[in-house]
């Protein structure tokens, strides 16, 4: 991906989209890691990141002519991938988490402000990590379109279905849901949903 | 902790922000007013300050653990660019191959050799409809001809099939699905179509066999002297109905006889097609020649198109025809409307609408004619081969009229446009999938013009093509023109571009020889990138709406929107 400050490589997107297989190949080189690794934080699994990869760049050759060179490259391949993994996961019908109930029923306990900092200072980036794979469906595409590619809340509602005054809703479960699933191994759960 | 202390922190708790409103000044999502209210309380309430920045901590802590490089590019990843190429050039070949083979295998065991024939017989003003509609009429194996065609569209179907779903190709259910669906089709579309299918060198619906439903049949010789309860389909090299059909004929031979009772519509192309019987509803035929005897009867309307059209019968209502010669010496109920080298009104003729006749000649009208009113006849001028003046100032203003319906295409359509030309540039892409729908869509809307698909549906995709035929010049222009003077997606600029390009392929396609061929390859060019822009437009959209958000820089330590203001 695009690391911080680099201008996005619009002569490769120019050429690629002509039709160019060894632009095409260049652009693929460039961001297949970082989709990649999107896809693994918002999957379920290894090999389903590797299929959500594999089509999203297939849906990318296909669409490349109907991106518009005035807006950013990378959100718009971000926008794709969320979608796409949206999909994926729900055609998958495993949307059986809790968090397809309705969001706005729960009520979510306010976290002590020292235990949250505790549980902050305490989990390394692999703890996260694997308590996100924890996490119901809707809440990890939630922290993975939010944290990971900086997606807007308008850009989130889209892609989840949801409106947009739901998003911060859905993230603070989320956070919630994150948290408790930090603090299962600890025994350190702060606030946590109900 | 002093008691007047926990007192405040007391009453400070009582006006605490909920966690939902902390989170979203974290996130820059709360509006002016109600952002300055939470800084100004985070200014005095230890208690929100500490949960608001443990909140900034915790998405600091998001961000940096998914951007973690924890796992390389899978193998299976790393080579997925080398592999898409490949399977994308399998299946562009694939497409191409069976399009150009199917194109050849029609052109040099068909339409060649019929050509042949045709200008032997000196059968002149053909045409590409004719060729088409024609060629299986010369020749004696239809069923042959049926057969290849069946092929052909089967593997048309499969190399479409292949394209639609080329995400899937790699798993082996979804081609099976494939496989399976069109199985089911063809297992489906055989009983709901026909009752009866018979095939042979000799035919014959006996006198007082009765058939219910429909007759699908092919042979060299083919006779219905018993009733058919249900429409008629007939492939055959000659074609004898005596008997009755209570539903439509739809029949292509060599020689073609009506001497029965047809209670439905005749739609025909044969070489000779003579009525001596009745047919209740709608005559339309294209035939070398067209022969309705005295004692034959049309119900309702004659459209007709071929050599020679001769008139002797009763047509209740309307006759239109394209023919070089045309005699009329029966009755026609209606108008008539004809195009051609000659009108003959014999005696004992019988118009009663209006007589209207473009040809060469003025009309011979017997004295002993009925008609209702004067023949009106234009005459068509011969244009010679040779290009004059005039020829080239119908160039330029066919050019302005490309160029306006290209304004008019755009306007309605800007981005579609943009898109369209967008893919021009994709040559193979475009020739392939122009080489299939160029021949594929005509082809196969003038087959379903004459069988079970209908007329609606064949007339519906032949206006579709020919609106792509159309556009096909202001769509390679375009892209031509962005060649000439480089890309811009500005309107004008664009439409600008488009002139530029539509000017030069014309001049391209007016140089004498090669123009033909050039035309020929804007039109398959053309098409295929309006048909690959389309195909393209069908696929399931993602969010288009959705203005993009800015790219986070993913090495810094944090998000950009995780600033808390005033902390």
């Amino acid at each position: 991906m695009s690391a911080p400050g680099k201008t996005e490589p619009i002569e490769l997107i120019a050429r690629a989209r002509t039709g160019d297989t060894q632009a095409w190949g260049d652009l693929y080189r460039e961001y297949a890691p970082a989709i990649f690794r999107f896809c693994r934080r918002a999957m379920p699994t290894r090999e389903d990141a590797e299929d959500a990869t594999m089509e999203i760049f297939m849906k990318l050759r296909d669409k490349l002519v109907q991106y518009d060179t005035t807006r950013s490259f990378t959100a718009w391949l971000y926008k794709i991938a969320a979608n796409h993994c949206w999909d994926m996961l729900r055609r998958k019908k495993a949307r059986h988490d809790k968090d397809t109930d309705d969001i706005d029923d729960i009520a979510l306990e306010c976290p002590e402000p020292n235990q949250l900092e505790k549980l902050i200072e305490e989990r390394t980036g692999e703890e996260v990590r694997k308590a996100l794979d924890k996490l119901g469906m809707r809440a990890r595409m939630a922290l993975v379109m939010r944290y990971y590619s900086d997606m807007s809340y308008d850009e989130i509602a889209d892609a989840l279905g949801v409106r947009r005054q739901f998003v911060g809703v859905v993230l603070l479960r989320a956070r919630h849901e994150l948290r408790q699933a930090l603090g299962e191994s600890s025994v350190l759960a702060v606030g946590g949903a109900r | 902790v002093s008691e007047p202390e926990r007192n405040k922190d007391k009453r400070l708790d009582e006006k605490c922000m909920d966690e939902m409103t902390l989170l979203l000044y974290v996130e820059r999502q709360l509006d002016r007013e109600t952002a300055q209210g939470v800084s100004l309380h985070t200014q005095t309430c230890t208690r929100c300050l500490n949960l608001l920045r443990a909140l900034d901590r915790e998405s600091r802590l998001l961000t940096r653990s998914m951007l973690e490089q924890d796992e390389p590019l899978p193998a299976r990843l790393a080579e997925f660019q080398a592999r898409v190429k490949r399977n994308m050039q399998w299946i562009w070949g694939v497409i191409f191959g069976l399009a150009v083979l199917g194109v050849y295998a029609l052109y040099s065991t068909y339409i060649e050799p019929w050509q042949r024939q045709f200008e032997q017989a000196g059968f002149g003003g053909s045409n590409l409809l004719s060729l088409v509609v024609f060629q299986g009429a010369f020749w004696k194996g239809w069923q042959s001809m049926f057969t290849l065609l069946e092929a052909l569209a089967v593997m048309v179907m499969i190399g479409f099939g292949l394209f639609a779903f080329r995400r899937y190709v790699r798993r082996g259910s979804a081609v099976a699905m494939l496989f399976a669906s069109l199985g089911v089709l063809f297992t489906l579309m055989a009983p709901a179509s026909a009752t009866e299918f018979r095939k042979g060198d000799n035919i014959t619906i006996a006198k007082g066999e009765v058939i219910k439903g429909d007759l699908f049949v092919t042979g060299e010789h083919v006779r219905i002297e018993g009733e058919v309860d249900g429409d008629v389909y007939a492939f055959a090299h000659q074609l004898d109905v005596s008997g009755h059909i209570n539903g439509d004929l739809i029949g292509f031979s060599e020689s073609e006889r009506i001497s029965g009772t047809i209670d439905g519509n005749l739609r025909t192309a044969a070489n000779n097609v003579t009525i001596t019987g009745s047919i209740d509803r709608s005559v339309l035929s294209w035939s070398q020649t067209l022969e309705l005897d005295s004692n034959g009867k049309i119900g309702r309307s004659l459209t007709a198109g071929g050599q020679s059209l001769t008139i002797d019968g009763k047509v209740a209502r309307d006759f239109l025809g394209f023919s070089e010669t045309t005699t009329i010496s029966g009755f026609i109920g209606g108008s008539f409307r004809g195009r051609g080298k000659s009108l003959s009104i014999a005696s004992g003729a019988e118009i009663d609408g209006t007589t209207k006749f473009d040809g060469q000649q003025p009309p011979s009208v017997s004295s002993d004619a009925k008609l209702a009113s004067p023949p009106e006849f234009t005459k068509v001028q011969h244009h010679a081969e040779e290009r004059d003046a005039g020829y080239y100032i119908w160039r330029v203003i066919w050019t302005g009229a490309f160029l306006v319906f290209g304004l008019v295409l755009a306007g309605l359509m800007p981005k579609f446009s943009m898109e369209t030309v967008e893919s021009a540039g994709q040559l193979g892409a475009s020739f392939g999938l122009g080489v299939l729908v160029f021949f594929g869509v005509f082809i196969g809307s003038l087959i379903a013009c004459f069988t079970i698909v209908g007329l609606l549906v064949g007339l519906s995709s032949l206006m579709l093509w020919f609106v792509m035929l159309f556009a096909a010049e202001v769509v390679v222009g375009g892209i031509v023109g962005q060649w000439i003077m480089g890309r811009n997606d500005d309107f004008w600029q664009f439409f600008l571009r488009v002139i530029v390009g539509v000017i030069a392929v014309r001049v391209v396609t007016s140089i004498p020889f090669i123009g033909f061929w050039a035309g020929l390859a804007v039109a398959v060019w053309g098409m295929g990138a309006i048909s690959l822009a389309l195909y393209r437009r069908l696929q399931p959209s993602l969010a288009p709406n959705i203005p993009p958000a800015p790219m986070p820089p993913i090495n810094s330590p944090l998000p950009p929107h995780t600033t808390v203001g005033g902390v």
